[in-house]
């Protein structure tokens, strides 16, 4: 199965993935409209900096997924391509993913009314290469068979 | 093979998973004395107060569909009463008899029952499944006042509930904290004020003695002496391995029913997994019934993958919970409280971070209060005993993250080199 290798060596701290996760979440995938009009979704790869470090992190995809586990009414789950991704439509909000995640890369967005809402990268549904691969501008994030 | 699981919850739910992975020719059935699909335990206190109901997808453990799917012969609204493990046969309460080749004791727990005078009265609850729950919530129109016993997850979860339903709540805890072995002091000092803030009357350091009353419960009376006018009670003392069908097999029992690396009991064909077992805790280095969700998941995967023969460890796990209260959420994993572990801690602007960390230099255990992202992260130090010397100075970093580790270690783990 294909996930995103991250080449920290090529980051140089751009947060173009970031922009791109964030516009494919939208609701109208328009750059403007993502970030001015429309509510703005939390980006799914966050990019970390500590002088000279910089590298890009998101969801490692686990054969064995601990947040799948963790997931108190199956929320989480492993979609028809092998990737985890989050029912938002009964997720609530318990952070138990987490709590589990090995990997940190679990966001919590708390701005629905009732439910809280686990966010991670659910590895663009609706397209072949995954936005934040497709934005990097040199190589920092590729697509592999890991 | 036939496969028989006593329990239909998160171990039981992982077990047939676990199985259809790998075999798809097993009979697997499933025997519960409750009448429902498998739903999420941890949402009782919200269906209490209708925040989710039954008829939402959202309360449930899987989707509908998931026993036809994985061809689970299921028998809800029979209880077990006696398993022969000389002739692997079960027995039900009608008298009807199944047969197993390998047999999975997922039972769970039950609520545990204090020594408090007056159980038995109208208006006295528990909830630790869907009946208690709605139980509780057709009796909610007639408590004005309710008394909630015990300040645990279930505790002062409905306690935040039920204040939030504009019911009046006391709640009264043995211990000098609430959530006593899941938080320290400062830890619990948050959930507290979160507590009072909701209007929670909070009583510590104190328990209670009796509830009086003629036919529902009227007053409650504590230890100290105090008495509170109530006319609801809710009993959340914990909850304790349901360990008799066990017990009464000859299996080996101890505080729940003993296991081995292979989630195996003292008998060969019989495994136990999720709240009934006893299996290894990694921080204690002993084994206990550890009763949380992700643990009951795990086992029950192992179980039924050492059912069909596979020869899978079961690695250990220890206490982890996340929970909110109010406007706080925390998460804490393994010992939080110690004199002798080496303490990191620290605490600015409503966030509060605390290691405990051994001589090994291995964590131990980890208190995170509104800054919880990077828990797992921790969760996999834990498990892994993992080496933190070099990597303890940024524990109390706000901002920790993969940015702090080690090059060489943080491109093995990203790529899923070391897992």
């Amino acid at each position: 199965m294909k996930i995103v290798k991250i080449r920290e060596d090529n980051c140089i701290f751009c947060h173009l993935c970031e922009v791109a996760c964030i516009v494919e979440h939208s609701q109208s995938k328009d750059i403007i409209k993502a970030f001015k009009r429309e509510e703005k979704p939390i980006a799914r790869c966050t990019v970390e900096f500590n002088y000279p470090v910089s590298l890009s992190v998101m969801c490692r995809h686990c054969d064995d997924a601990p947040c799948i586990e963790a997931c108190q009414n199956g929320s989480m789950h492993r979609d028809d391509r092998g990737y985890v991704v989050v029912n938002p439509e009964t997720c609530v909000g318990c952070w138990m993913c987490i709590m589990a995640c090995p990997y940190g890369v679990i966001k919590r967005d708390t701005r629905r009314e009732t439910w809280g809402l686990s966010t991670k990268c659910d590895f663009c549904p609706d397209r072949e290469i995954p936005a934040c691969v497709e934005a990097c501008p040199n190589e920092a994030l590729t697509l592999e068979e890991l | 093979m036939k496969i028989v699981i006593v329990g239909n919850s998160v171990a039981a739910i992982n077990a047939v998973e676990a199985i259809r992975e790998k075999d798809k020719i097993s009979s697997i059935t499933i025997i519960s004395d409750e009448n429902y699909r498998a739903y999420s335990h941890p949402l009782l206190p919200n269906l209490v107060i209708g925040e989710v109901s039954r008829s939402e997808d959202r309360f449930y453990y899987r989707r509908p569909g998931f026993y036809e799917e994985n061809k689970v012969d299921v028998m809800l609204g029979k209880r077990v009463v006696k398993i022969n493990p000389k002739t692997k046969v079960v027995e039900l309460d009608n008298s009807e008899k199944v047969e197993y080749d390998k047999l999975l004791l997922a039972c769970g727990g039950k609520p545990a029952k204090p020594p408090i005078d007056g159980l038995e009265l109208e208006g006295v609850h528990t909830l630790t499944n869907i009946k208690g729950a709605d139980k509780l919530r057709k009796d909610l129109k007639n408590i004005n006042h309710c008394v909630v016993v015990g300040a645990g997850l279930i505790g002062s979860k409905i306690a935040e509930k039920l204040a939030k339903k504009k019911v009046k709540v006391t709640l009264v805890e043995l211990a000098r904290r609430v959530l006593f072995p899941v938080l320290d002091d400062k830890g619990a000092d948050f959930i507290h004020k979160e507590l009072k803030e909701l209007g929670v009357n909070l009583i510590l350091n104190d328990s209670v003695k009796a509830l009086d009353g003629s036919n529902r419960v009227e007053q409650v009376i504590l230890n100290s002496g105090k008495k509170i006018n109530a006319d609801g009670v809710v009993v959340a003392v914990g909850v304790s391995p349901n360990v008799d069908l066990a017990k009464d097999a000859n299996l080996k029992v101890d505080k729940g029913v003993v296991v081995n690396d292979y989630m195996q009991t003292s008998d060969e064909n019989i495994y136990a997994a999720g709240d009934v077992a006893q299996a290894y805790d990694v921080v204690y280095g002993t084994k206990r019934p550890i009763p949380i969700l992700p643990l009951a998941a795990r086992q029950g995967r192992t179980s039924a993958l050492n059912m069909l023969g596979m020869d899978v460890k079961y690695k250990g796990g220890f206490p982890m919970n996340s929970i909110a209260i109010g406007k706080t959420s925390f998460i804490s994993m393994g010992i939080v409280d110690s004199d002798e572990l080496e303490i990191l801690s620290f605490e600015r602007d409503g966030e509060y971070r605390k290691f405990l960390i051994d001589e090994d230099n291995r964590l131990r255990g980890v208190i995170l209060v509104n800054n919880i992202e990077k828990a797992g992260m921790f969760n996999w130090m834990i498990q892994n005993k993992f080496d933190v010397s070099w990597i303890k100075d940024a524990f109390l970093n706000s901002d920790f993250g993969w940015k702090y580790f080690n090059k060489a270690f943080r491109v093995l783990r990203l790529d899923r080199k070391i897992k």
